[in-house]
């Protein structure tokens, strides 16, 4: 084993100027930027969905993707702060109350229009268009985030994986809400929630292990 | 993980709030201002900023470490897993905020993973140190047992010549059949018979339960 003076000649020998990063508010602001260019991007390209004006007069939808929209800014906001050594780990907490009220908007949802999950009719066909909404946010906005984090090396990648995860959520499920119609609950509650599960379960299995092969 | 880092020890104390008055032994606290400076420099490219920054923290680090670890390699170990660690993620450090709670989570969470892979080599291997200079077999540390050379010796003494001098040459000195044969000027064939009989004979005379020569 080297002597611990040896290694701090050796360290210092390779210190070369560094650049440190910005802030991890300006972090995550730059991503939440970049997400919303994607959004913009596939809205110009795909259009929204054509009752999405009628939409937009519901509290529920209106509730449901505000709540959406907070969950992935504050979880992007707490991934970026975690990642940086030595911030509170409180910052986790930030996305929780509204994706306790995005899940509850859902499942409100479920229930109200139970009646019409029955009579409803379910079209398979539009559910492939929702998968391809999916991957073409998510996708894009999952690299970036990863990435970006990669870049602070965080000491401890699972739960800025899995913030990284829930925030790459709650924007995608805005971009399948503005594209696609749910009107049918139990497909909400798939989509909403799958997604979540998704993002969240894909940050915690392999966003820790990508976050944890940064050099140390 | 917040499990896992309470069980290191108590919390590390290197905060904003901590001035350097309430250390005024010189603590971390009281270098903390040091450190920021010397690590805004080092950032920029200053060596010699860097060295002093690196050399005082490594008492810290250390005493730090041997509150985890008792040995000295373990606690060298682990203070230069986190001098690396800051090497390598000194961009991440904001130089308008303190540097102490970096320099602690760093630390913490490698005294963390070094706990843990000392936790894993320890299920592997186990380290010979002084007093275990010995062989891994039981029947090697029963001092009785060393006396089994004596009782051989006498049990061979007590064979018949010709088996004696066969098991003496063939087993004791350890010759081939040819040289044993030209020694004892026994036929090849004789010494093999003598040596298998003087083997069971012997087996006989010290009692070994199961057998073995």
């Amino acid at each position: 084993m080297i002597s611990t003076p040896d290694l701090i000649e050796s360290l210092v020998a390779r210190a070369a100027p560094v650049r440190p990063l910005r802030s991890p508010l300006a972090r995550s602001m730059g991503w939440l930027l970049f997400a919303a260019l994607i959004l913009a991007l596939i809205v110009l390209s795909h259009g929204v969905r054509p009752d999405l004006g009628l939409s937009l007069r519901q509290p529920q939808f209106v509730v449901s993707n505000l709540a959406a929209l907070l969950t992935g800014v504050f979880a992007a906001v707490a991934a970026f702060m975690v990642s940086i050594p030595g911030r509170s780990r409180n910052w986790l907490l930030l996305p929780v109350p509204a994706l306790v009220v995005w899940m509850s908007t859902v499942g409100y949802g479920c229930l109200t229009s139970w009646v019409s999950l029955r009579s409803g009719e379910l079209r398979l066909g539009d559910e492939a268009g929702c998968f391809a909404a999916l991957v073409l946010t998510g996708a894009p906005l999952s690299l970036s985030v990863l990435l970006m984090l990669r870049r602070a090396a965080p000491l401890n990648p699972t739960p800025v994986a899995i913030s990284a995860g829930l925030a790459v959520a709650g924007l995608t499920a805005i971009a399948l809400s503005l594209f696609h119609n749910h009107d049918v609950s139990v497909w909400i509650l798939f989509w909403s929630v799958g997604t979540v599960g998704l993002f969240v379960a894909l940050g915690g299995l392999f966003g820790s292990r990508m976050l944890a092969g940064a050099p140390h | 993980m917040s499990s896992r880092s309470r069980e290191i020890g108590p919390e590390l104390t290197l905060v904003t709030e901590t001035t350097s008055a309430a250390h005024p032994t010189g603590g971390p606290a009281a270098h903390e201002l040091d450190w920021t400076i010397f690590m805004a420099r080092s950032q920029r490219g200053d060596r010699d900023a860097y060295r002093r920054l690196l050399e005082s923290v490594t008492p810290y680090l250390r005493s730090l470490a041997a509150r985890t670890f008792q040995a000295r390699a373990d606690v060298e170990d682990a203070v230069q897993d986190v001098l690396l660690t800051i090497h390598a993620i000194r961009h991440t450090y904001d130089p308008s905020r303190p540097f102490g709670p970096w320099l602690a989570a760093i630390a913490h969470r490698r005294i963390v993973d070094c706990l843990r892979r000392h936790g894993r080599a320890r299920g592997r291997e186990t380290s010979i140190e002084d007093e275990h200079e010995t062989f891994a077999a039981p029947e090697a540390n029963l001092q009785e047992q060393a006396s089994d050379g004596r009782v051989l010796r006498q049990a061979v003494d007590e064979l018949p010549p010709g088996q004696r001098d066969a098991i003496r040459l063939l087993k004791l000195e350890g010759l081939s059949l040819k040289e044993a044969a030209v020694a004892s000027g026994m036929s090849i064939a004789a010494l093999k018979v003598a040596t298998h009989r003087g083997l069971k004979n012997l087996r006989k005379l010290i009692g070994d339960p199961k057998g073995k020569t």
